[in-house]
């Protein structure tokens, strides 16, 4: 199955997975930092808001390699685009536009509204599939395994729901 | 350093754009048991990752010297509801928060709602922290409910 960006095959999962697997560890070995990325949102936020949860000290001595990690993931993804064949402003949404439909619209609604629930989730949970799924499960912490459980076991079931019973 | 952490973002959001983690179609196809794509990605880099940690906390300094030491995450209630909330939201933009800003990267328009609500989402979090911690049992705020 192509990707939706210029219709690219993927590389091998081994290939990504080890890629994955030497920048965490980069991280870690170079720089004593564990890999996460949603409290990166609360870096972010915290530019803004004054709430007291953004301004503990998780955040504010991580924002100094958080920030220019982040960039970097915009970065990667445009230098994919560049050499894949062109970065183009895209709507292209894959099954979603053959299946779901909605419009421009309905599309920026459905992905603010799933976005509520990326950024309150993995703030209540202590992490995403970064900081939970890969450098806790790799770490053996319990939280993490429950976590990561829990956000494949609703993602499986949203998707299904979605795909297999409401679409 | 910050330019250091730039390329390794470059590099991961690179990979992520071109696996097929960062792409609705897989993150679907995931949750539908019709591809093994990202159950292969995420299971290689664990099983690399887990070694690789052991043996830096063994070695117990970084290539610069200076000790080791891992945050560990808190365990509370946060995490399965945490969690589950997370997976909706995971199974609706078929993005996880690294590949929000790769798409945002290659392009995708719709990405950028998906980061405007997860900010959105993030500070709604910290705004109600303190209404919420009881129940869920989160630490207090000094340690936050850990990195990631």
């Amino acid at each position: 199955m192509p990707l939706i960006l210029h219709q690219l095959m993927p590389i091998h999962w081994a290939v990504a997975g080890a890629g994955i697997a030497a920048v965490t560890l980069a991280l870690l070995f170079i720089a004593n930092r564990r890999l996460g990325i949603s409290t990166g949102l609360e870096d972010v936020c915290s530019f803004v808001l004054p709430a007291p949860y953004f301004a503990r000290d998780a955040v504010r001595s991580a924002r100094q390699w958080r920030l220019p990690f982040i960039v970097g993931l915009v970065l990667g993804g445009f230098l994919s685009a560049v050499l894949g064949g062109g970065f183009a402003p895209t709507w292209d949404l894959g099954m979603f536009d053959q299946v779901i439909g909605f419009g421009h619209p309905g599309k920026l609604a459905w992905m603010f509204v799933g976005g509520l629930f990326i950024g309150f989730g993995t703030r209540l949970a202590g992490g995403c599939t970064s900081g939970h799924g890969i450098f806790g499960l790799s770490n053996f912490e319990f939280p993490s395994l429950v976590s990561t459980l829990s956000f494949m076991a609703a993602g499986v079931l949203t998707t299904q729901l979605v795909y297999r019973v409401i679409f | 350093m910050a330019l250091f952490y730039l390329v390794l973002g470059v590099v991961f959001g690179f990979i992520l754009s071109r696996s097929g983690a960062a792409d609705y179609n897989y993150i679907q196809s995931m949750f539908l048991f019709t591809s093994f794509q990202l159950y292969g990605i995420i299971g290689t880099a664990v099983a690399l990752t887990a070694p690789g940690i052991w043996l830096i906390k063994r070695y117990g300094r970084t290539a610069l010297g200076k000790p080791i030491s891992i945050e560990l995450k808190p365990q509370h209630r946060g995490n399965v509801v945490g969690g589950a909330l997370f997976g909706i939201g995971w199974s609706m933009c078929g993005m996880c928060p690294g590949p929000i800003f790769v798409n945002i990267g290659e392009g995708k328009v719709y990405a950028v709602a998906a980061l405007a609500g997860a900010l959105a989402g993030a500070g709604l979090f910290g705004a109600i922290y303190t209404r919420v911690q009881g129940y869920f049992r989160l630490p207090r705020l000094a340690v936050g409910t850990g990195d990631g």
